[in-house]
């Protein structure tokens, strides 16, 4: 006979049966070793048609189910049902709760605050900044970052918090062993040692459109405060608010430019009454963290302290001054600079080598945060 | 009775004598041709037996053999017309062969007797001044390109009857003058003052032609990345006499001479269409002609949408771009030609072409990654250098900033290539794009400080020893156009803005 834990795996991994259902089935059966003995007219109360009820009852081939478990084992990977120890409170507590969850690394703790940040795929590289911002800055307060892996916000946050050297979880949309985005490959290296990743869905799971907004209230409900950087309407990211909403959460919102589209998500969050967000500590205040020497962003975006630190030529302190977050083609800083290009270049160059500027993408350059 | 006459063809770009015998004898009346012919030559007897009547003169019917010596090369073109109609002239008696001695005879016959212009003469007549050839009959039309070879006399000829008069000794053909080359006649009808703004883009373009660096342009459509292009030869030093020659040698092959043209002065800037076929880049076909490379010879070979060049055809290029010749074998044999040029190559940064500005640009990074991957990496390794390209700015396309001209420029760029070719004449090459890895810690010169910065660079943009080297050389050519000796970091530095190494990197979502 299998053990406990192989059965919940099959019953949340059986096809051709709804979540919903499931829970149903074990509002009544109470665990999945009585439903897995069940013969099928008592479930087919239970299914909508017949070839539904026959892929399930065919999944219940004990082989598979344990070949399918070994692998897990194999690969790092931890299966956590409802009845786990592991599994948290905070997940039984939101409605569609998952059967049970894969994952890599540790669950964060809950007994300390933690924060989702989300955000836009495609930012800007002020989003991209902040996220990173404030996933250190609060990862130094001992705050546990919440996000979802994904390119852009997602990313830059994990990245942020692994820097602060800080507790960090991320919630696949894909399998628990997909890499998706490509890029983020390194971030997931690093987060499976000194964090966790998290997904309700098993191996070999290809990333599905449908299967984000799912996730989505798995973020939610992890965090005790959802953050949202950058967002426009009607994104993804509005998903995730609304089940943050729905789950009693504090939401916070970095005010943006009224002209721009990628900060508009986060002006109309505010106008309905989210958190302004203008330094870390209005995050932490409401938290109730105790704040040690936190960095002002007023001290992050001085740039004086830059030029003394590094003995900056003439040249180069002209330069610096024209930079700006977001990123400017080469010859837009050669006409603020008014100085010749090949100076313009050494400058800039020299900024980057030793860490002032950044160059984004091919000849355009921006200020280094 | 047997007579002969000089006259030559082509091999390559260079010119070969052929001895034209024609032997006249009684027997059944025949026209009978020998020597490894192509049909065209064939096709002569009509013609020559028309244009002799046309102009007057009377043929006996007899046994005519014609020869085309050496027998074991392959003659193709019209050009052997006129050396046949004056061979058999001469083995009928009318001419006598003391006129013949040491002149070259070439020239295509129309049926009445006028004489038509070919390709090709410049070689021919190059490589019979070399033979010690002192006197050449030619077409009317091609009597300019010959002109530019000294020490031959040239008499073009409208019509066979003036032929005949100057052999016969009756009325000499009036000589046509040498003359001299003059590369100051140049005058390219754009100039880079023409192009605003971009200032960073002609600082890279500068550094590129004085380096002879290959080039990529990264920009979107109608950021002015062809219009810059098209001005590079304004800025490249002028032809010298033997640079001119090669090249007037490869069109003068394709038959792309003006008539009213004598030697190329302005260097070429050859644009082909990504359909273009390998053949018709790299030269070739049954009877091989030189292709596009060979076509921008001492000039510019611009590959705008480089991407959408199959990737075969590019590669194509690897073998000659080292060389700086093209080797193409057949089974008459192979040819030779020149190709040293400078490659400029211009691409959209993704499939929209908006790649940065995201207010256009909806390509997600797979999609960049998908499209950049079409890249031949092979070829990416002769790029030295790649700079992206913005659209202007109101301001700057109508602003009232007095911009260089080329001329400017070209001073600054012909003291560099003289010290570059100084400096690097033991290695046996003369531009910095050429320098072997192995040479670079010499020529470059290093000091203590620039040493630690290269250590610097290396490992924060994570380059390849490739890109490195890369790096280097293009530092070399900024430190060349600085009139400094050694390579410095301020040299390194901006080598860098102009790097070849990771066009791959995407922004952290820009």
């Amino acid at each position: 006979m299998m053990d406990c834990d192989a059965l919940w795996f099959w019953f949340h991994e059986a096809p051709g049966i709804t979540r919903n259902t499931k829970h149903k089935l074990l509002k009544v059966y109470e665990n999945p070793q009585m439903i897995f003995g069940l013969n099928e007219e008592k479930l087919s109360a239970y299914f909508r048609g017949q070839s539904n009820l026959e892929r399930f009852l065919a999944s219940r081939n004990e082989e598979q189910i344990l070949n399918g478990f070994d692998q897990l084992e194999k690969k790092n990977i931890r299966f956590v049902h409802m009845h786990s120890t592991e599994y948290p409170d905070c997940f039984k507590e939101i409605s569609d709760s998952p059967i049970g969850f894969y994952l890599k690394g540790n669950m964060p703790s809950f007994t300390v605050p933690r924060v989702a940040i989300i955000g836009a795929r495609d930012c800007t590289r002020y989003g991209s900044e902040m996220a990173r911002f404030f996933g250190r800055e609060l990862g130094k307060a001992s705050v546990q970052i919440i996000s979802g892996l994904a390119r852009g916000i997602d990313g830059m946050a994990h990245v942020g918090a692994l820097e602060a050297n800080a507790y960090t979880i991320g919630v696949l949309g894909c399998g628990i062993d997909g890499i998706y985005p490509d890029e983020n490959y390194r971030i997931f290296m690093d987060m499976q040692e000194k964090g966790g990743i998290l997904s309700e869905y098993g191996l070999g799971v290809k990333p599905n459109p449908g299967l984000f907004p799912h996730r989505n209230r798995l973020i939610s409900a992890l965090a005790d405060g959802i953050l949202v950087v950058e967002a426009m309407e009607k994104s993804g990211t509005f998903i995730t608010v609304d089940q943050g909403l729905e789950q009693g959460k504090e939401i916070f919102a970095l005010p943006g430019r009224l002209i721009d589209v990628k900060s508009r998500g986060c002006n109309e969050l505010i106008r309905m009454g989210a958190h302004v967000v203008t330094e870390v500590n209005d995050i932490l205040e409401i938290l109730r963290v105790q704040n040690a020497n936190q960095m002002k962003i007023a001290d992050f975006i001085d740039s004086d302290s830059f030029v003394h630190k590094n003995l900056l030529a003439p040249n180069e302190k002209i330069v610096y001054s024209c930079l700006r977050v977001e990123p400017q083609y080469l010859d837009e800083i050669i006409a603020k600079a008014q100085i010749a290009p090949q100076e313009v270049c050494m400058a800039l160059n020299r900024l980057a080598v030793i860490g002032g500027a950044v160059e984004t993408t091919r000849n355009y350059y921006a200020l280094k945060l | 009775m047997y007579s002969r006459v000089l006259s030559g063809t082509l091999h390559g770009v260079e010119g070969r004598l052929i001895t034209v015998e024609a032997d006249v004898s009684e027997g059944l009346p025949m026209f009978n041709m020998v020597g490894v012919l192509a049909s065209e030559v064939r096709e002569a007897s009509d013609r020559v037996k028309t244009a002799l009547r046309n102009s007057g003169y009377q043929i006996p019917p007899k046994r005519i053999t014609i020869n085309l010596s050496p027998a074991d090369i392959r003659k193709e073109g019209s050009a052997f017309d006129l050396p046949i109609c004056v061979a058999l002239l001469a083995a009928y008696g009318y001419i006598s062969m003391e006129m013949l001695e040491s002149t070259l005879i070439i020239g295509e016959l129309s049926l009445n007797g006028e004489i038509r212009s070919v390709r090709g003469i410049l070689p021919i007549v190059d490589f019979a001044r070399k033979m010690n050839i002192s006197k050449v009959i030619l077409p009317y039309g091609n009597r300019k390109e010959a002109a530019v070879v000294p020490e031959i006399t040239i008499y073009p000829a409208k019509t066979l009857s003036e032929v005949v008069d100057h052999l016969m000794g009756t009325e000499e053909l009036s000589i046509f003058p040498h003359q001299i080359y003059h590369a100051d006649k140049s005058k390219t009808s754009v100039d880079f003052s023409e192009i605003k703004g971009q200032q960073i883009l002609k600082r890279a373009t500068e550094i590129a032609v004085a380096g002879m660096h290959n080039i990529l342009f990264l920009g979107p459509p109608g950021a002015g990345k062809s219009m810059i292009a098209k001005r590079m030869p304004s800025i490249m030093p002028k032809l010298s006499y033997e640079e001119s020659m090669e090249l007037t040698k490869v069109y003068s092959v394709n038959g792309m001479l003006d008539a009213e043209d004598g030697l190329i002065c302005e260097r070429p800037f050859r644009a082909p269409h990504h359909s273009i076929t390998a053949n018709a880049l790299i030269g070739g076909g049954r009877n091989p002609k030189p292709g596009e490379i060979s076509l921008s010879h001492c000039g510019i070979l611009f590959l705008d949408e480089f991407l959408e060049f199959p990737k075969n055809v590019i590669e194509m290029m690897r073998q000659p771009m080292e060389d700086g010749v093209v080797t193409i074998s057949r089974m008459q044999g192979s040819y030779t030609y020149p190709c040293n040029f400078m490659l400029v190559a211009a691409m959209n940064p993704c499939p929209c072409g908006y790649y940065p500005d995201l207010s256009k640009c909806r390509c997600t990074g797979p999609m960049i990654e998908r499209y950049l991957n079409k890249l031949s990496e092979p070829m990416l390794d002769r790029m030295d250098m790649s700079i992206a390209v913005k659209k202007l700015q109101y301001e700057e396309l109508y602003g009232e900033k007095e911009e260089e001209t080329s001329e400017v420029i070209r001073k600054r760029i012909v003291i560099a290539h003289a010290v570059q070719k100084r400096r690097l004449q033991p290695y046996d090459i003369r531009y910095n794009s050429q320098i072997p890895e192995k040479a670079l810690e010499e020529v470059c010169r290093l000091g203590k400080e620039e040493r630690s910065l290269r250590k610097d660079i290396f490992q924060q943009y994570q380059l390849s020893a490739r890109g490195a080297t890369k790096i280097m050389r293009v530092a070399r050519t900024i430190a060349d156009l600085d009139h400094s000796e050694n390579v410095q970091c301020r040299h390194m530095l901006e080598a860098l803005s102009y790097r070849m190494t990771d066009i791959f990197q995407k922004g952290s979502g820009v």
